[in-house]
């Protein structure tokens, strides 16, 4: 391998796999103890991070408040969605969670005056005012750096988003250990059994998905605080299958195999960057980032295949599925 | 106007009706979610488009040698990759995710391969079929045909014949066809084959229909058809087939100005969604798909 | 065994496709008492538990517990009324241990809502270690104490069952449906769980009412017998007047395997 990348560089890795931890406990907590089949997660990841810049931008709120508003609204929208479709079945559910995440895409794509359109956030003030909802955040970090005497602007994100996520990854798992956690588990082994002991099936599940969208929404904060401008590209699909790729390569079930996977993931992706070696050095920059992908997909198929109760799963209890 | 949406509907329905069969042999067959599948369809539009623009042979060989390279692709991974798979006991997730994994791979390479530029079948732009109010562009007008015509020949194979009444059984119940005798590791490649066909088929008419397409278009192609699929019922071919047909209806005539004003073009995909959705509030299993019983 | 039927079913009648599974059913279990539900395999006597508990709604028909109408309402809330059953196939759950299968079925239990458990954790780990304390007494009633904590999954068919019967009791039912439950289970354990049910009715009052094949356990634990055959109840009455109706044998000799 040639030169290793500067510290920034591996700075924004640890940061891009701390969001992608939160967004993927939050997966964790749907499918992985809930047993609920949501490829749509990444639309909440959007609505929280629309929500908290056109708060701040339109209406003039606290880039604060208009966060806390927009991982509620993220809630809201999970709980919205489920009312009617948690009673489909799991594989049908999972459709129209896709369907879904691609409305909201759509919406942000095409509604100009509500989003800024296919261009982004930069487009929220209109056409020839470059908007911004950074500005507290900004002051915030610049506050940060200077009572914890850290130079660097990255290791302050650093900071925040691995408190965050690490925070979020404790609570996850302690919550999985009380009695509404047993639940939750139960409702994913086997609804009849639970729902025959006198448990709500459908309020179970809504909790999990809505508490789960909220992570994504925060997550969607995290990640329009980091890049301080973002589109609607920016929620692809990918994020959400990134996510579930994270939680199954840790272990599903296992909380804290969550943030090592984004780790793991993180490294793998931002690693295959420096491959210089034949046969990669055929090929120039563009095409690398194909064979990158390649390559994730390879190791996503070999781990399946030899490995599929991930990395710090437990054998037994996959055997068992 | 309202005939040329109607035309337009039925046109784009019927590429994803196709492709909807293939999807839903492989799910009602192998219970696999086959998130390669729209990359498949890819595949099979960009071989197309080779052999015909490169190649120079006409559209309708280049067709064939499509989805012969996506059916025998398909043959390959059930050996490399879904029968060790199933060998290990892979149950649901493993294997979607491994349809992940090759999505990405397949998608990947053809980026590399072909780069991420455009192409187009070598057909006359310009060139319009017209039918009384409906005009048609060559690629619509083809793609149609064939379609129609594929589906009616995918129709009678399951219906009629005995391979495709032993792969509905197998679909129906695995364990019960096994034991009636219905070799199912043959009725497995089959499947693998026809889907294979389906999907290259589906790619093909899918580039002619759209007159130009990228690597990424079988992937946003894939949720119409997964939505279709789920319309019509999981499980049923059939249902496919109709759940195809209506949301490529629904979607266009969704624009129509007489609809409460029409719904901006942009949209259309949000509609065949939002019809999904809303049939699956009202009848969970799907238009043709069985009912689940509780306990 | 005194007062009004604890439950009773009146004319239900459910359909699949073309086939009556169930067919103008009619029966009465009285409170307290122990009640078995005989017939051939196909004569509707799981469905008729499933539509009684919830999990399938009749065509038509209803169905009364203690007294209120239950028909058609969700099994969850049936469950939270004081009727709770088991499935014919045993249903453990697998990547949950043992004592958390037993745990689960704690009824009332505050630590399970989200909010009390936010807002009154105390009250939460007080009804955990009662709940704890209790499933384990219960373990050591199905002889599974020793697999308390290993994964429910590793258990055998038989234990299994024993766990479901466990779980039942734990939710301090009022009536319990058992589905098979002794089916799979070696003779021995088979009398002591049949004395404790005894007991428990002793106790508690707690009233069963179960599908079982073995007609000897039948005949001599029941009061009650109600039999069914082709999707209708077609004799009921106490143990010694069933054994000798005609139909009861013609049911059985001529439905055949």
């Amino acid at each position: 391998m040639s030169t290793v990348a500067s510290a920034e560089f591996w700075a924004f890795v640890g940061v891009v796999s701390g969001i992608y931890t939160v967004l993927a406990l939050g997966i964790q907590l749907e499918f992985g103890f809930a047993g609920l089949l949501n490829f749509g997660h990444v639309a909440f990841m959007a609505i929280g991070a629309y929500s908290m810049a056109i708060l701040t931008v339109k209406a003039g709120l606290s880039m604060w408040l208009a966060a806390v508003l927009g991982i509620l609204l993220a809630a809201a929208s999970g709980l919205l969605l489920g009312l009617p479709t948690l009673r489909l079945r799991g594989d049908y559910f999972a459709i129209v969670t896709i369907a879904f995440s691609e409305i909201v895409r759509y919406v942000a794509t095409n509604e100009d005056s509500l989003t800024g359109g296919s261009q982004g956030t930069i487009n929220l003030s209109g056409p020839g005012a470059a908007a911004q909802y950074n500005g507290q955040w900004e002051r915030f970090q610049a506050w940060l750096q200077q009572t914890l005497h850290i130079g660097a602007k990255d290791a302050a994100m650093l900071l925040v988003v691995w408190v965050v996520a690490l925070g979020l990854t404790a609570a996850l798992a302690l919550a999985m250990r009380t009695p509404w956690g047993r639940v939750l588990k139960a409702v994913r082994e086997d609804e009849d059994v639970a729902a025959s002991l006198g448990k709500n099936v459908l309020a179970y599940k809504l909790q999990a998905l809505a508490l789960g969208s909220a992570a994504a929404g925060l997550a969607g904060c995290l990640y329009a605080w980091q890049f301080s401008f973002f589109s609607p590209d920016d929620f692809a699909p990918l994020l959400t299958f990134f996510a579930w790729m994270i939680v199954i390569l840790g272990g599903l079930g296992r909380t804290f195999a969550v943030p090592v996977g984004a780790l793991a993931f993180g490294l793998v992706f931002a690693g295959t960057r420096f491959f210089d070696f034949a046969p990669f050095s055929y090929f120039d920059s563009a095409e690398r980032a194909y064979l990158r992908l390649i390559v994730i997909g390879l190791l996503i198929i070999l781990l399946v295949l030899f490995r599929p109760w991930g990395l710090l799963g437990r054998r037994q209890e996959a055997l068992l599925e | 106007m309202l005939l040329q949406l109607l035309a337009n509907g039925l046109v784009a329905g019927a590429v994803v009706a196709i492709a909807a069969v293939g999807v839903s042999l492989l799910y009602g067959i192998l219970r696999l979610v086959n998130f390669a599948f729209g990359d498949l369809m890819t595949l099979g539009a960009f071989v197309g488009v080779y052999a015909n623009v490169a190649g120079g042979i006409p559209i309708a060989a280049a067709t064939v040698v499509a989805m012969a390279a996506t059916a025998a692709l398909s043959v390959a991974l059930e050996y490399v990759l879904w029968r060790p798979l199933r060998a290990r006991g892979a149950r649901f997730m493993s294997l979607f995710l491994a349809s992940i994994g090759l999505a990405l791979i397949l998608r990947q390479a053809i980026l590399l391969v072909a780069g991420p530029q455009p192409r187009s079948f070598d057909v006359d732009p310009y060139k319009v079929y017209v039918l009384g109010d409906i005009r048609l562009s060559v690629g619509q007008a083809l793609a149609f045909l064939v379609a129609v015509a594929a589906i009616v020949v995918v129709g009678l194979l399951l219906g009629l014949t005995t391979t495709g009444r032993s792969m509905r059984a197998v679909a129906d119940d695995r364990a019960l066809a096994s034991v009636a005798g219905i070799h199912t590791a043959r009725i497995v490649v089959l499947t693998w084959i026809l889907a294979g066909l389906l999907a290259g088929l589906a790619g093909v008419l899918a580039g002619l229909v759209q007159s130009s397409f990228d690597p990424n278009f079988g992937f946003a192609l894939l949720l119409p058809t997964f939505a279709a699929v789920v319309l019509g019922g999981i499980g049923s071919a059939y249902g496919a087939l109709a759940g195809g047909l209506l949301l490529g209806l629904a979607t266009e005539l969704s624009t129509w100005h007489g609809f409460l004003g029409g719904v901006d073009p942009v949209y259309k995909p949000v509609v065949a969604f939002v019809v999904l959705i809303a049939a699956l509030l009202l009848r969970p299993q799907g238009l043709l798909g069985r009912a689940v019983r509780a306990a | 065994m005194s007062g009004p039927p604890i439950l009773e079913v009146r004319g239900v009648s459910r359909r699949f496709g073309g086939l009556w599974a169930v067919d103008s059913a009619s029966l009465s279990v009285e409170r307290g008492s122990i009640t078995s539900l005989i017939g051939p395999n196909g004569a509707g006597k799981s469905t008729l538990f499933n539509i009684v508990s919830g999990f399938l709604r009749p065509d038509s028909g209803s169905v009364l517990f203690e007294g209120r109408a239950i028909t058609g309402r969700p099994p969850h809330r049936i469950a939270q009324a004081g009727l709770v059953r088991t499935f014919q196939t045993p249903r453990a759950l697998a990547r949950l241990t043992v004592l958390d299968n037993l745990l689960l079925a704690t009824p009332c239990h505050p630590g399970e809502r989200l909010g009390r458990l936010l807002l009154a954790p105390g009250a939460a780990r007080r009804r955990e270690r009662q709940a704890v304390e209790r499933a384990r007494d219960l373990l050591r009633l199905v002889r599974l104490e020793r697999h308390a904590d290993d994964l429910a999954g590793v258990l055998s068919g038989g234990q299994r069952k024993l766990l479901d019967l466990g779980r039942a009791l734990m939710a301090e039912p009022r009536l319990v449906l058992l589905d098979e439950p002794m089916a799979g289970v070696n003779p021995v354990v088979r009398n002591q769980l049949l004395e404790h049910i005894a007991r428990v009715r002793e106790e508690l009052g707690v009233t069963f009412f179960f599908v079982e094949h073995d007609l000897e356990a039948v005949m001599r634990a029941s009061d009650q017998v109600v039999v069914m055959s082709q999707g209708r109840v077609i004799a009921s009455g106490p143990p010694s007047t069933i054994r000798s109706q005609a139909a009861v044998l013609d049911a059985y000799l001529g439905a055949g395997p």
